[in-house]
């Protein structure tokens, strides 16, 4: 497969969240608004970009019995890279996170693109395959932010759309509206671009 | 030897050594900015909740003393030592007078703790300003108790109501919905979808000014 074909399979065609159903949790969590959202994704393309570079150069060497426990350290090393650079440099953002990055250790897409790719492919390719997963996990997340945060605050990015006028639906700020807005978004996937029929 | 016994252990080793020392270099180039941040931040948060008792008495407006900041910070902060209180406390002076106190406060949030500052008048009865130093409440839901609409509410709120009680002296609120318009003094709108931590918020100050009050109500400082 060429570089592009495995960056548009780990986004579009094997998508982590619609297609393989990973990384639900943050999905649901952080997905009220905007910046959250693309902030989270961000730390997530990175660290799962250079996670499945350095646990590629590894594979050859990396005895069986121990590769789960190498893959978590390197995947929780990343994190805590993005964790303090976002702390040095943009405290604000770091603070709004919250406990979220840290949380990106126990993301599942991290671990399966490790085991699912990163294990048995080039160091280049396992890269290409982690920005693509982490891109189309963030367009998910921004995707379903978007209308949580429209409709929940009447606001896109933190910019007020909605005039006085508008009251906000308070069931989109919490986690149920994200539980919806994912089922609709799988079933309009699965209908139109896999053509699954009910 | 990938299957002896020895190499995973080896193995392992040697990529803790690798990764953590990366990490160890990653930190102690960042400790530095990171820690200077957290100081500036917590003086600048102190002397915004004295601020508008400052502006007050200085006929200064509370934003030209929020951007001399760090002057103003050392013109009229000063840090206290307690003993016994266990909280950290400070002082807003001008011209050598105390115009009002500035304590920092804890509580138990929905995941975590939370930490605040208050400032109080001279007489810890009356709660002048407050502002979140941290919490781990949930983004956009819990951590909006961050938003300047919620903590306005208790800003300048007498929470010792009965200054004689040695027990409870502080005051009764009660929380309505965000959307609802409070129809007295003693109503206060908690954040859509954080019941727990609105009432959090709320007990903290209440616990805080309680101990305070009740601690320094017969000390002189």
């Amino acid at each position: 497969m060429t570089k592009k074909e495995i960056f548009l399979t780990a986004a579009f065609k094997e998508n982590s969240i619609w297609r393989q159903i990973l990384g639900i949790c943050s999905a649901l969590a952080v997905t009220n608004l905007m910046m959250n959202s693309l902030i989270m994704g961000l730390g997530v393309i990175f660290s799962l970009a250079l996670a499945n570079f350095s646990i590629s150069i590894i594979r050859f060497w990396t005895p069986r019995s121990v590769r789960m426990m190498v893959q978590t350290l390197i995947i929780a090393a990343y994190v805590i890279i993005v964790d303090i650079f976002l702390k040095a440099n943009m405290p604000e953002i770091s603070k709004q996170l919250g406990p979220y990055v840290g949380l990106i250790i126990t993301n599942c897409i991290l671990m399966g693109r490790a085991e699912a790719f990163a294990s048995q492919n080039n160091p280049l390719d396992s890269m290409v395959d982690g920005i693509g997963a982490g891109v189309g996990y963030t367009l998910v997340l921004l995707v379903i932010s978007f209308f949580r945060e429209l409709f929940g605050f009447g606001s896109v990015f933190g910019i007020k759309v909605f005039g006085a006028w508008w009251t906000n639906w308070s069931i989109m700020v919490m986690a149920p509206s994200a539980f919806f807005l994912l089922a609709i978004l799988i079933w309009i996937i699965n209908t139109h671009y896999y053509k699954v029929k009910a | 030897m990938k299957d002896s016994f020895w190499f995973p252990i080896v193995f392992m080793l040697i990529i803790v050594i690798i990764f953590a020392g990366i990490l160890s270099v990653m930190y102690r180039t960042s400790q530095p900015k990171i820690e200077a941040y957290q100081q500036e931040t917590y003086q600048k948060l102190i002397l915004g909740t004295v601020a508008a008792k400052l502006a007050e008495v200085t006929e200064e407006t509370q934003q030209s003393i929020m951007d001399s900041y760090p002057e103003s910070y050392q013109t009229h902060v000063q840090e206290l030592d307690i003993p016994g209180l266990e909280r950290r406390a400070f002082r807003a002076v001008v011209a050598d007078s105390t115009i009002a106190y500035c304590f920092e406060i804890g509580g138990k949030g929905l995941w975590g703790t939370m930490q605040a500052l208050v400032s109080t008048s001279t007489d810890f009865r009356t709660l002048l300003d407050l502002a979140l130093v941290s919490q781990q409440e949930t983004p956009g839901l819990g951590a909006r108790i961050e938003e300047d609409w919620f903590l306005a509410q208790f800003r300048n709120r007498l929470f010792v109501i009965n200054p004689e009680s040695d027990t409870d002296v502080t005051g009764s609120y009660e929380f309505i919905a965000e959307t609802q318009v409070p129809e007295n003094d003693g109503q206060l709108k908690r954040v859509t979808g954080a019941t727990i931590t609105s009432d959090a918020v709320l007990k903290m100050l209440r616990d805080e000014m309680n101990h305070i009050y009740n601690y320094l109500r017969n000390k002189s400082l």
